[in-house]
C-alpha cells in the first residue's frame, strides 16, 4: 500500500551536512546556550557566537556497523577567530551525539551536567582503527 | 591660613574613609553571598557544573572536586567572617573578635588555603594562573602568620594591616569574578580576560592595603594612642562610660 504512494521524502529532507547540524544545534549548542548565562562565576562566559562544522559530507561507520557523522562546534568572542571548542559525531540511526573530552567519548549530556562514563569504539570509522 | 581648615579637612577625610570602609566591606559581603548561591551545584553529587566541565579531563578528579567543594564551603564561611572581624563593631567587642578571629583563622589555615594551592596546579589559564594563584595563597599565609604574632605581642597596628591583607586577598574572588564579566562584556578573549582579572585584582589589592597602612587617616601613626583607643573600646561597659561622662559633664556645668 504504502509502496503505492509517492515518496516526496528526498525533496524535503535535509542533507547529512544539514541533518548533523540541526541535531547538534539541538541536541548541544541551543541547551548549552540556555544553561549558561553570564553570572559571577570563575567558569569560561557563553561564547557570543557559535557555529556548527561538519567536516565530511558522507557516512563513517564505526566497528559495529552503525553509520555516523563527525562534526565540530566552533566559537567566537567578539571579532576574534574562530576556535574549535568541541568535537564530536552524530549517529544517523538513534540521533546520539558523543563528544571528545581528553581521549575518549563521552555521550553529548556529559556537557550538560550529567555524570556518564565514556562509551569505547564510537565516532571511530571501522577503516581508521583496523 | 589653612590650619584652620585642617581639623574639617581631616574630619571630612575620615568621615569619606568610614564610608568608602563601609561600602567595601557591603560589597565584599554581597559578592561572597553571590558567590556562595552559585557555588551551591557543587554540592550536588548528581550533576557537574560548567566549571567542572571545562576542566576535563582532570588528572586527579575525585582529589579536584573534594579539594574544591572544601574550598568553596571554607570561603563561604570564611570571607563573610573575615568581613564580620573588620567591623568595628566586632573589634570594640575584644573577647568575641578574638574567639572568632581564632575560629576564621584556624579555617583560612587548614581548609582554604590547602584546597586553594591544591586547585591553583590545575588552574585554567596554565602556569601564569597557577603562579597567580599561589601567590595570593602566600600573601594570605603570610600575612595570617605575621597577624597571628603581631596579635600576641599586642601589637594591634601590624595585626589590623596583616589582616587587611588577608582580607584585600579574599576580595579578589569578587573582584575577578566582576572583572571577567566586565572583560567579556567589552569582548576580551575569555583565556587574556581570565590571567588579567586574576592578576590585576590580586597585585591591587595588596598595593591598596600597603598604601592605605602609609595614611595616618586610617592607621594611627601613635601606635601607644591606637592601642589605648582599641582598650578603650574594648571595655566592657562603654556604655555605662560614656552615661557617667555626661553626668559629669551636666554637673560640672550646673555647679
Amino acid at each position: 500500500m504504502l509502496a503505492c504512494v509517492p515518496s516526496l521524502a528526498t525533496a524535503a529532507e535535509p542533507s547529512l551536512v544539514e541533518w548533523t547540524q540541526q541535531r547538534v544545534i539541538a541536541g548541544i549548542v541551543k541547551p548549552l546556550a540556555e544553561r549558561s548565562g553570564r553570572s559571577l562565576s570563575r567558569s569560561r562566559p557563553p561564547p557570543h557566537e557559535s557555529r556548527v562544522r561538519v567536516p565530511q559530507t558522507t557516512l563513517s561507520r564505526d566497528a559495529q556497523g552503525r553509520e555516523f557523522v563527525p562534526f565540530a562546534v566552533d566559537i567566537r568572542y567578539g571579532k576574534g577567530k574562530w576556535q574549535t571548542d568541541t568535537v564530536g559525531c552524530a549517529y544517523r540511526t538513534s540521533g546520539n551525539l558523543f563528544v571528545k573530552i581528553g581521549d575518549a567519548y563521552y555521550p553529548a549530556v556529559l556537557l550538560l551536567g550529567k555524570q556518564v562514563d565514556p562509551v569505547a569504539a564510537v565516532c571511530q570509522s571501522a577503516a581508521a582503527r583496523s | 591660613m589653612h590650619a584652620p581648615n585642617e581639623p574639617s579637612e581631616r574630619r571630612l577625610k575620615r568621615i569619606f574613609g568610614l564610608w568608602t570602609a563601609r561600602a567595601f566591606l557591603a560589597l565584599m559581603g554581597l559578592g561572597s553571598a553571590l558567590i556562595t548561591v552559585i557555588s551551591l551545584p557543587y554540592f550536588d553529587f548528581e550533576t557537574l557544573p560548567p566549571f567542572v566541565i571545562e576542566k576535563l579531563p582532570l588528572r586527579f578528579e575525585a582529589l579536584w572536586l573534594g579539594a574544591l567543594r572544601i574550598h568553596v564551603a571554607a570561603a563561604a564561611l570564611g570571607f563573610p567572617l573575615c568581613l564580620l572581624l573588620m567591623s568595628r563593631a566586632l573589634q570594640r567587642r575584644a573577647s568575641w573578635h578574638r574567639f572568632l578571629g581564632r575560629f576564621t583563622g584556624g579555617l583560612v589555615a587548614c581548609a582554604l588555603l590547602p584546597s586553594g594551592v591544591v586547585l591553583a596546579f590545575d588552574a585554567k589559564g596554565g602556569l601564569l594562573a597557577t603562579a597567580g594563584f599561589l601567590l595570593s595563597a602566600l600573601i594570605i599565609a603570610g600575612a595570617l602568620l605575621i597577624g597571628v604574632r603581631a596579635a600576641r605581642r599586642r601589637d594591634l597596628i601590624l595585626h589590623a594591616r596583616a589582616m587587611r591583607h588577608i582580607v584585600g586577598q579574599m576580595s579578589v574572588a569578587v573582584a575577578s569574578r566582576a572583572l571577567i564579566v566586565a572583560l567579556d562584556a567589552l569582548g576580551v578573549d575569555p583565556d587574556v580576560a581570565y590571567l588579567w582579572s586574576l592578576w590585576v585584582p590580586v597585585l591591587a589589592s595588596a598595593a591598596v592595603v600597603e598604601w592605605l597602612s602609609r595614611r595616618p587617616s586610617v592607621f594611627p601613626r601613635n601606635r601607644v594612642q591606637f592601642n589605648e583607643r582599641i582598650r578603650r573600646e574594648s571595655f566592657p561597659f562603654p556604655l555605662l562610660v560614656r552615661i557617667r561622662a555626661r553626668v559629669r559633664a551636666v554637673a560640672g556645668n550646673g555647679g
